[in-house]
């Protein structure tokens, strides 16, 4: 119910809302938690297994229950923490897992199978027969556990990454948080002050305090207004950083999670890259819950959850309370309740004393105190309405209320400190685990390291951030600690009540019980890392940050083991969920890695062309005609177009690297297996490297424009690889040789002009002053020009298809009037572009090696290269193409192939066998790397890699392709299929 | 010989429409000047010439090629270390001979590369500028950090860039591979979008 004043909600501005259809309102301030608990709704979800009914249990992001659906549609996201929702105008939301109503739950029942549902089920009773699992069990479970529906629709909404640098970073803008920001910020500092909630304060928000004779929460807007003054000072709320790594910390900001929309242009929520010199970790501290039968039930709460919804949002959760408590926090929410009209019906504090202001404060309201007991059953089907205690001598007693808060003790929050590898310590001061060692670059502050009263919390903030500043080399500036009353914590380890109970959750969103532990216990699984996997502890949204210190204390009595020894699971990132979307930011649909287009893009878009993705480049991979009827037909016109006129390609993705220096030639000879220091200049030379082990890496020419100045150009596919490879071998093996080395792809777009017409194209093209005859300008020549009346361009008589052919390049600005200055002059000849499809045609018709047979695999001998491997110099990969398994005569080489049966369609993939051999894989004696259908031949053809195949030409060997069907009969040939003695490369 | 004369066509032709991005409201946070009139030129010494480069250099062009990843201006030309005795010369309002007039200016001191085609230049400016870049960039832009003698070789949103400080407004220059720099517009105007971005041809 809604208290009739106090709160720090704006009550002039209400906010209508719904869940699971019925409409409620809440004010501005609230989160959707305590808006339901105003309007007096307590049942909001079902358990995860056994579909208990639940409530809210915190005010916070450690909630394990209130799950829900919000929003409707696409922007549906399911397992949304209620207590983490700012309320706005038009909320929806929906419980989740729950059939066909939240209040009646078929799948209830599985509180009744809950014998057979216990710790580590699954990895028993579903394990046979195995073929029922994928049929039977696996949909079974699926259907009746997980939790939310994801929509099933595309995000609508869109993400961002940015990057934020500062000095230091305070995560928590809580008591200490506040005074470790504002200790950096005097010190002029560059801070971030991170906070995963809407308001600043943390429990100044949630709690009566007062500092310097101000409300805590006006202390805290005061504060937050000296740190805005500050130019150095970044606040962010709504952000929660969910990682800590090497200086660099991972956030995500909200942006538009609190309205129904993002506003145009905003993004729904922002991932931040945080590089901080330093980070103070305020992240506070968690109430824990105690191990007692039917602790699930809605209307428990933790105490202090109890108090955040009274004093802060002016909210109370019940009628008649009882608190549970071995804290003396737990007996401070007894005035919040009378002041918002519970009425407290007994406290029950498992101690035997406390001190006597507590007491009497208690009584004053009329509470029966209960020492020295405990509770040991709640009841209530949707909710509590009674609980069972037992007290000393085994007295029971039935006490009705509506509302339990239970105080356990408080677990710093330390997940964000555990990225690193620090291993939490058990403190029994506080018995609580609290930071480990920690990297220098790392502090924590406050409740976070187990400073629990406001006193030590604000004079822990304030010391940790001026040793911060001091650090990070700034001058230490003044700074008051206020002065604030002093309230210890005095907490008093109890984990579960005895008898515990039925239903004692230590893990209520995982519906992890005591009796889990237990059997984790008996069958060996003890071992902190093991009790989580085994039984689900401590898993999913809320990391078991209420209960699973709760099953470690019972896993430590259970094995006798101290608290320190049995430890924690170290935390790992993300501390909080984070949608997929944040991690992709912009990185999504077409723009999911960058690409690149060549100059020439947009002509080929305007000749038609269908586009293929190479690496990141777009390459037009054929242009189709209206009159074609599929691909092929369109592939087979281009390739004949090339080898019966001239057809002209985009060649510019291929890489491009200038290298220049004395020992540039030196350096070639050096890195290819061939030679290329004797290369004249003017001239072009095909060229393969190998890597360090021996295989190949790379081909493609290499041209010497200079004495000291060579242009090399690679594979589209392995440019940037080259790249590296070339600066590697300089810079770590031969520093000493005078060669400088730049990627010059970019600067020049780059056109395969082929087919026997080629040279009457470029009559058309080339400055007349240039002589391109055949004599003038042989195969393999490579120079400066000026094409079109002077424009400056290199000219390389180079082929790829075997025909007649050239490449031309020009600076890339002029890349696309050259494409249609190329178009145009070649019209009267027939020209067309081809893509890349034709182009592999080609290749293949030619028997020419590329991506498929450079596959990483394959050495030179087996490319047939094996004469082209220098034997009068060192090269890179020499001596280890050497090793016997590599010279092994057996190994598979590249051959030809043709289908016996002509009509038959090859495809790539498909496996090599001696006719009459059974097909098993000791037989396997290659495959086929590349296929295409010939128009020069009119058949399939292929490449392949075929063991001893260049002595085996006219065998007929059986391919054998069970993936697509294939069994058929190949004819081994030469690579070689058109032109094989290469004659009309010099015509 | 052909009479077709090659019509020049500046990187980003095809993907800049409009004048106006993002957000109408008000004055556009961001403005972006698309830099076409640069000459761009890399100069990598050659072995052991180092010093002398920086002599030849300063007496060509009275500034001396800064050492680590900084920049120098000198009149129209500018100079970015990106890397050990590699420097990127860019010549504004350049002419197309430049590289040529460098390599010979510098000849036996170091190995010239044109790069004026390669590139595709954005000038960021505007009062929310640093704000934008923020959102791919992972260097820090802060004045403390990051100013016009700086000089950075960069990924930005997975694109490889050099990065500069042209003022102290500020606004820095962003140079992309011609051919990513669609991918590279589509980033930044993303990015701009809640503030509001003005594109000026240049």
């Amino acid at each position: 119910m809604r208290t009739a004043s106090g709160g720090l909600i704006d009550r002039n501005v209400p906010l209508n809302f719904r869940f699971d259809g019925r409409p409620y309102r809440g004010f501005a301030g609230d989160t959707l938690a305590s808006a339901l608990i105003a309007n007096g709704v307590r049942l909001v979800g079902r358990s995860f297994k056994y579909h208990r009914p639940r409530g809210i249990l915190t005010a916070g992001p450690e909630e394990p229950n209130a799950l829900v659906e919000l929003r409707n549609g696409a922007r549906r996201e399911p397992n949304t923490k209620a207590t983490t929702v700012e309320l706005y105008e038009g909320l929806e939301a929906a419980s989740q897992n729950r059939w066909p109503s939240l209040s009646f739950d078929v799948l209830a029942l599985n509180g009744l199978a809950a014998p057979f549902l216990h710790a580590g089920f699954y990895y028993k009773t579903f394990m046979w027969p195995a073929s029922f699992w994928e049929k039977l069990y696996e949909p079974l479970i699926r259907r009746a556990a997980g939790l939310g529906r994801a929509s099933g629709e595309p995000d609508p909404d869109r993400y961002e990454k940015a990057h934020a640098f500062c000095d230091v970073l305070i995560v928590g803008a809580g008591p200490a948080g506040l005074m470790a920001a504002l200790a950096a910020a005097r010190s002029d500092a560059r801070v971030i002050l991170c906070e995963q909630d809407f308001v600043l304060g943390g429990r100044l928000l949630a709690e009566h305090f007062e500092i310097g004779g101000k409300p805590g929460a006006i202390w805290a807007r005061g504060l937050e207004t000296e740190l805005r003054s500050f130019p150095g000072v970044t606040i962010m709320p709504r952000t929660s950083v969910f990682a800590a790594y090497d200086g660099e910390y991972a956030a995500l900001e909200r942006v538009s999670d609190h309205l129904a929309m993002p506003p145009p242009f905003m993004p729904r929520q922002r991932l931040w890259k945080i590089v901080a010199r330093h980070c103070v970790i305020a992240t506070g501290a968690v109430e824990r819950i105690i191990a007692f039968g039917g602790n699930d039930r809605p209307g428990i709460m933790t105490a202090s959850a109890i108090r955040t919804y009274r004093n802060r949002f002016g909210a109370a959760p019940g009628k008649q309370a009882a608190i549970f408590t071995t804290t003396d926090d737990g007996w401070r929410s007894i005035a919040d309740l009378r002041d918002a009209g519970v009425r407290v019906a007994a406290v029950v504090d498992p101690r035997s004393e406390v001190r006597k202001d507590l007491v009497s404060q208690a009584q004053s309201v009329g509470a029966n105190v209960h020492f020295g007991s405990q509770v040991v059953q709640a009841h209530g089907a949707h909710g509590v309405k009674r609980i069972t205690i037992s007290s000393p001598g085994g007295a029971i007693t039935t006490i009705d209320c509506d509302l339990l808060g239970v105080s356990g003790g408080w677990n710093p929050n330390i997940g964000l400190t555990t990225h690193l590898g620090a291993k939490p310590i058990w403190s029994d001061g506080i018995s609580a685990f609290i930071p480990g060692e920690l990297s220098r670059a790392m502090s924590v502050a406050g409740a976070a390291r187990g400073k629990f009263s406001l006193r030590d919390a604000l004079a822990d903030g304030a010391s940790v951030g001026l040793a911060v500043s001091e650090a990070t080399g700034f001058a230490r500036p003044l700074l008051d600690v206020p002065r604030v009353g002093d309230e210890d914590t005095n907490m008093w380890p109890f984990w579960r009540s005895t008898p515990t109970g039925k239903f004692a959750f230590v893990d209520l969103q995982n519906d992890v019980t005591a009796e889990d532990v237990q059997l984790a216990a008996q069958e060996g699984f003890q071992n902190t890392e093991h009790l989580k996997r085994y039984t689900t502890l401590g898993m999913a949204t809320d990391q078991g940050k209420t209960g699973a210190v709760v099953a470690q204390a019972l896993m430590a009595a259970l094995t006798g083991t101290a608290m320190g020894t049995i430890g924690v699971p170290r935390a790992r990132p993300p501390e909080t969920p984070v949608a997929i979307g944040a991690f992709a930011g912009h990185h999504r649909g077409k723009s999911f890695r960058p690409y690149r287009l060549t100059a020439g893009h947009r002509w080929a878009e305007e000749q038609g062309a269908i586009f293929t993705e190479v690496g990141q480049w777009l390459r037009a991979q054929w242009f189709p005609r209206a009159s074609e009827r599929d691909w092929l037909e369109t592939v087979s016109r281009e390739a004949a177009t090339v080898r019966s006129a001239v057809g002209i390609c985009d060649v510019s993705t291929l890489g491009k690297i200038d290298i220049q220096g004395a020992d540039a030639g030196a350096f070639l000879d050096r890195v290819y297996i061939n030679v290329f220091s004797t290369l004249p200049v003017g001239k072009a030379r095909y060229g393969v490297m190998l890597r360090e082990d021996g295989f190949v890496m790379d081909d493609g020419t290499t041209s010497r424009l200079a004495d000291d100045h060579y242009f090399m150009t690679t594979t589209t596919a392995n440019a940037g690889r080259v790249m590296q490879h070339l600066e590697f071998c300089h810079q770590v093996l031969w520093p000493d040789l005078d060669v400088q080395m730049i990627s010059a792809t970019e600067q020049w777009s780059q056109y395969a002009i082929a087919g026997p017409r080629s040279r009457e194209l470029l009559r058309g093209i080339v400055d007349g002053q240039f002589d391109i005859s055949n004599a003038g300008f042989p195969f393999l020549a490579a120079v400066a020009v000026t094409i079109c009346g002077g424009q400056p361009a290199r000219l390389f008589r180079i082929s790829f298809s075997g025909e007649l052919a050239y490449e031309l390049a020009v600076p890339a600005r002029y890349g696309d009037a050259l494409a249609r200055a190329l178009m145009e002059a070649g019209a009267p000849l027939g020209v067309a572009p081809y893509g890349t499809e034709a182009l592999s045609v080609l290749r293949i018709e030619k028997g020419h090696a590329a991506g498929n047979e450079l596959n990483g695999q394959t050495t030179a001998a087996d490319l047939g290269l094996n004469r082209m491997m220098s034997t009068r110099k060192d090269y890179v990969g020499r001596v280890l193409a050497e090793r016997p398994a590599l010279a092994d005569p057996d190994r598979p080489a590249l051959t030809g192939f043709k289908p016996v049966d002509r009509k038959t369609r090859l495809r790539a993939g498909a496996h090599l066998f001696q006719q009459r051999a059974a097909i098993s894989p000791e037989n396997d004696s290659g495959h086929l790397t590349s296929v295409a259908f010939s128009p020069a031949l009119e058949t399939w053809i292929g490449l392949g890699l075929l063991k001893r195949g260049s002595s085996r030409v006219g065998e007929i060997i059986r391919a054998y392709d069970p993936v697509r069907g294939g069994d058929y009969l190949l004819e081994v040939c030469s690579p070689v299929f058109v032109d094989p003695k290469g004659e009309r490369l010099h015509v | 010989m052909s009479d077709v004369r090659l019509v020049a066509q500046p990187a980003l032709a095809e993907f800049v429409f409009s004048e106006r991005f993002g957000n109408p409201a008000g004055p556009a946070g961001v403005t972006v000047v698309l830099r076409h009139d640069l000459r761009i030129a890399s100069v990598i010494a050659r072995r052991g010439c180092e010093a002398e480069l920086a002599v030849r250099v300063e007496r060509t062009f009275e500034v001396a090629p800064p050492p680590g990843p900084h920049r120098i201006r000198k009149g129209n030309l500018t100079i970015l270390g990106i890397g050990p005795g590699r420097w990127m010369f860019l010549q504004e309002k350049g002419a197309p001979e430049f590289a040529d007039v460098l390599a010979r200016d510098l000849k036996g001191l170091a190995s010239i590369s044109d790069h004026s085609d390669g590139y595709a230049v954005f000038e960021v400016g505007g009062p929310l500028a640093r704000q934008a870049l923020a959102k791919g960039v992972a260097i820090d832009l802060h004045p403390k950090s990051f100013g016009v003698a700086d000089a950075a070789v960069t990924s930005i949103a997975h694109i490889g860039a050099m990065l500069w400080q042209t003022d102290d407004a500020p606004r820095y220059a962003i140079a992309v591979f011609r051919s990513s720099a669609g991918s590279f517009w589509h980033g930044l105007r993303d990015s701009a979008a809640e503030f509001g971005l003005t594109v000026h041809p240049g």
